[in-house]
């Protein structure tokens, strides 16, 4: 084995179901970049007629999913799930799929530009002064005037720009994402330090489970790493040694998990910290134990009452829960984002001490670190976005560079990120896609598509293995585009003094091989090597390097029972609906540019390319409204303007509305299509920072128009339907 | 007038295709509705999307799409287990008589239906005469701004305005394993390749294989399992079972 060995050699990984290529050893990585070359050149990696897999990570969330993309020719085809990967054992979910509608997305930002703020038109600019400009920012503000806003992938620009704020005392980067707000995930973490003395991201091991109570949680949908879920799901289901399990989920609006439930709870919305507490009671006594303090101050009458769920139901459900030595209970969705958003995950997590299932099979875990992690880490909440905010519109930050973020659409209008920017001298993004942040920026530097990029990502929860997920260019870049790390480190020498010391890497790649040299003397790996450029090149062959063995960690339950746990209703503002709004399964926070994941019907309602409003059929006939009614949805903060769709499994005292579509910028298959619930919500958070996003009530007032709302499921006459004529 | 002899050969063609060759099976208990499947097939088929417009007259292209019906009234509502509906490959296909031009007729080596785009002249007949409503027809030259053609797969025709389209149990997949096999002298092995929707589906719903081999995954699946065909009582001897659940 020698120098001479090819990156076809090595990196020629075996596409799921093929005949798997023999591990090398010994040899360096002869090439660091695919090419896409002319079909009388080509490099001999590519064969005409064949296809060359390449194992990289998803980037449509921040789960960290393995995939294998197959390419031909220098072009990405197809991705699958990596068979080998121990979060997603070769599965991926629709977004994983319609990534190639990002790479090759027809409005991708093409190359550096400048831009006045809020005008969509732009002048190109070359790396060269793109690159000055950044060192010039670096050079010429204080470090403490200058932020980093980055999205929740990829993990490793976002350990390199936490190592450049550590050496230079600019400020730490600060992560958000729209899917974060949604699951609520400081909200969990809080109640985890609170019941088990520590802080982290609890982990559901539903495949393990016989009876699982979901409050609303999502976790068949986008919540924290779907496709693993959905493994648990199967799991609970096609139970090979014991029943088939049960799931129950109580939530005011069927999900579509809710729609795989066995029993559906529409409960009151509010009221799910008391059902959760009423249940515990009724179920120690069901078994004649003495209650403990948690559940000693509910009355199961009162929350059947307030709740709308019978004592009848209450009791048969706690016993159910009681009965099965299987129980789990898992707390989620819009029950946490509630003023009361803590008790409810508080309350609903010490359901877990009946079966007393914490750190045991079909239980509660805490997620296993990844292997270059130590200490959890979480996203910021909403409350921390609003400093961050009030800091750029008091004129702290003068610097804001932005990455894998789109607060501007994501965050609630009532926040104001967009006004706050104008406290900001100058903002610079590295957007792949001309989104509605990108368009407030002064610059922006694109980045690559991930399906171009190196770096890793971090499995945070949903394998017992700890994970580190490796990513690297399954194709050149298509555009003019320029990985952000290089961009960094090359205004860094620019700039000089403490920037030019910082980080001595010449490139990206030389930086993830520093980070990947601690691993390699790392026992339990499941594969190792003598040198560093050996490791790395197994590390894109198998698409991430974890452990063979893990375990998740077990929470400390000693005191989870023996507390005072909150069961208050939650409060909301005035109005006559509870208004629900729930991240799209289809579109999740960043999918509406791709127009295949637009023609994805949505799996409840099956409707395409809008945004709709659920209303109860009952309801919804009291107040003469039809489907594809446009209705104006007002709340203290805003208003917007829907179509109504008839569903039926919501409360008549309740609506609900996706969030994904409604962009007023992010290229031509998102723009101008569809409204954004968060233009309705306000700034509310519960106790531990989360936005209270389903914790308002809202007006609905007629329009007297009506919306043809594309859907799968009535594929006659939609149009008939709405205009009254025959097309 | 049908004669005797006809006779004898249609039903001596329905006791050949009876046992079918590829199949699938779909578990409804464990299809959470996800639709990873319908990208995952539409990425692989290069299947076009329509729009908005298009899609709200029904005109979308899904080669599989995931059928669910409501049940109840609030609050005893409930959603029928998600039904992934595709081309069955009917072993006995209502579609491929009524096609004028051959476009659509039976393959004796793969036992499957296939649907030749160059031959195709746009009839619709056999849309119409589809009891599973599962074909989709190119009412237009659907656009794919550049750079999107990037990602077509190169194994599969690109269809265009006038052309009726289908599920094809993604027969450029089982060509490709049985030209890999056949290179390296064996025969292909169940379980070697499977279909876009059955690879990527999250929950495994999705089971693809040889039903005439009675050790393959599908066969022992049918076998041991409570499964349904549907509308097997019009005699179209579909080559797809699905098990309800719940």
């Amino acid at each position: 084995m020698s120098e001479q060995f090819s990156r076809r050699d090595f990196l020629k990984l075996a596409g799921v179901g093929a005949a798997t290529t023999a591990i090398l050893t010994g040899c360096g990585p002869a090439s660091r970049y695919v090419k896409r070359e002319p079909y009388m050149q080509m490099p001999e990696y590519n064969y005409n007629g064949q296809s060359t897999y390449y194992a990289t990570t998803c980037r449509e969330c921040p789960a960290g999913c393995g995939l294998v993309v197959r390419t031909m020719q220098g072009r990405a085809i197809k991705t699958e799930g990596n068979a080998n990967h121990p979060l997603n054992l070769g599965k991926t979910c629709a977004r994983g799929q319609a990534t190639l509608h990002g790479l090759y997305n027809p409005d991708r930002v093409t190359d550096p530009i400048k831009r006045s703020r809020g005008d969509a038109s732009s002048t190109n600019v070359d790396w060269d002064s793109a690159t000055q400009t950044v060192a010039d920012a670096l050079k010429n503000y204080k470090p403490e005037e200058i932020a980093f806003l980055m999205g929740t992938a990829p993990d490793h620009l976002f350990d390199f720009v936490s190592d450049l704020a550590a050496a230079t005392g600019i400020n730490a980067p600060v992560r958000f994402g729209a899917l974060s707000m949604f699951e609520a995930r400081a909200t969990l973490s809080k109640a985890a330090e609170n019941l088990f003395g520590k802080a982290g991201l609890p982990f559901f091991d539903i495949g393990g489970a016989q009876v699982v109570f979901s409050f609303g949680s999502n976790f068949l949908e986008t919540w924290l790493s779907p496709v693993s879920y959905t493994r648990g799901f199967v799991g609970l289901r096609e139970a090979k040694t014991k029943q088939r399990g049960y799931l129950v989920q109580f939530e005011s609006r069927m999900s579509q998990t809710g729609t795989k439930a066995d029993e559906w709870i529409p409960l009151k919305p509010g009221t799910e910290a008391m059902v959760a507490l009423a249940i515990g009671r009724l179920a120690f006594e069901s078994r004649g134990d003495a209650l403990p303090r948690a559940f000693v101050d509910v009355d199961p009458l009162d929350v059947a009452s307030k709740s709308g769920v019978k004592l009848e139901t209450l009791e048969r459900l706690a016993a159910m829960f009681a009965a099965s030595a299987g129980s789990l209970a898992i707390p989620g969705g819009p029950s946490l984002g509630r003023s009361n958003g803590l008790a409810v995950a508080e309350a609903v997590l010490a359901l877990n001490a009946i079966p007393d299932n914490f750190g045991k099979p079909g239980g509660v875990y805490f997620s296993v670190m990844a292997p270059n992690e130590t200490e959890s880490h979480r996203p910021a909440s909403t409350q921390e976005m609003q400093e961050f905010v009030q800091k750029m519109a008091d004129g702290k930050f003068k610097v804001l560079f932005v990455h894998g973020v789109n607060p501007v659409f994501e965050l609630p209008k009532a926040i104001n990120f967009k006004g706050a920017l104008s406290g900001v001298e100058q903002v610079i993004s590295f957007a792949t896609f001309p989104d509605e942040t990108a368009l407030e920026a002064d610059f922006v530097f694109p980045d690559h598509h991930g399906l171009e990029s190196w770096g890793y990502q971090r499995v945070a929860t949903g394998s017992a293995q700890p994970v580190l997920s490796g990513s690297q260019p399954v194709v050149s870049p298509f555009y003019n585009t320029r990985a952000t790390i290089d961009v960094l480190l090359a205004a860094a020498q620019l700039a000089g003094g403490t920037f030019a010391s910082a980080l001595p890497f010449k490139d990206e790649v030389e930086f993830l091989q520093g980070k990947l040299t601690p691993l390699m003397s790392e026992a339990g790996g499941f594969f190792s090597a003598a040198d560093i450029n050996t490791f790395s090149a197994y590390f894109q062959q198998y698409g991430g390097w974890w452990k063979l063995d893990g375990a998740f960690g077990t929470p400390d339950s000693a005191d989870v029972l023996n507390r005072n746990l909150n069961g208050a209703e939650s409060e909301f503002s005035e109005g006559e609906f509870f208004f629900v709004p729930f991240v799209s399964p289809i579109l999740a926070e960043a999918g509406a540019n791709k127009p295949w994941l637009q023609e994805l019907p949505d799996p409840t309602t099956t409707v395409m390319w809008n945004t709709w409003v659920e209303i109860n059929p009952e309801t919804a006939h009291e107040l003469g409204l039809e489907n594809e009614d446009l209705v104006k949805i007002v709340s203290e903060f805003g208003e917007i303007e829907a179509a109504v769709y008839k569903y039926p499994p919501i409360r008549p005292d309740t609506i609900a509305m996706p969030f994904g579509q409604g962009h007023t910028a992010y290229g031509r298959y998102a723009e101008n299509r569809g409204v954004n619930p968060t233009d309705l919500l306000g700034q509310q958070v519960n106790e531990a920072g989360d936005l209270a996003f389903a914790g308002m009530k809202v007006k609905i007032e007629k329009t007297g128009k009506k919306l043809p709302i594309p859907r799968l499921e009535s594929i006659m006459g939609v149009y008939g339907e709405a205009l009254g004529e025959e097309h | 007038m049908a004669t005797v002899t006809d006779l004898k050969i249609t039903e001596l063609k329905l006791s050949e295709a009876e046992g079918g060759k590829w199949g699938m099976v779909i578990d409804q208990d464990i299809c959470t509705g996800c639709q990873a499947c319908v990208a995952a097939c539409a990425m692989e088929n290069n299947v076009s999307f329509v729009g908005d417009v298009d899609s709200g007259y029904g005109r979308s292209m899904h080669w599989i799409r995931i059928e669910r019906f409501w049940e109840g009234e609030y609050p005893e509502v409930k959603m029928t287990p998600n039904q992934p509906m595709m081309c069955q490959q009917c072993g006995s296909a209502t579609c491929e008589p009524v096609c004028p031009a051959f476009a659509t007729v039976h393959s004796q080596a793969e036992q499957l239906n296939l649907q030749v785009y160059n031959r195709c002249v746009g009839t619709r007949y056999c849309a119409n005469n589809c009891p599973y409503q599962v074909r989709s027809f190119n009412w237009r030259d659907y656009e794919r701004p550049e750079p999107l053609p990037n990602q077509l797969n190169p194994d599969v025709t690109v269809r265009t305005r006038g052309v009726m389209e289908k599920c094809t149990f993604c027969i450029q997949r089982i060509h490709k394993a049985q030209d890999n096999a056949k290179a390296e002298g064996r025969e292909v092995v169940d379980g070697e390749f499977t279909t876009a929707c059955a690879q990527a589906c999250p929950a495994s719903a999705i089971t693809f294989g040889r039903v005439d081999d009675s050790e393959s995954l599908v066969s022992q699946l049918i076998k041991h399992g409570h499964g349904v065909k549907h509308l097997e009582e019009l005699g179209t001897l579909p080559n797809v079972t699905y098990f309800k659940g719940g």
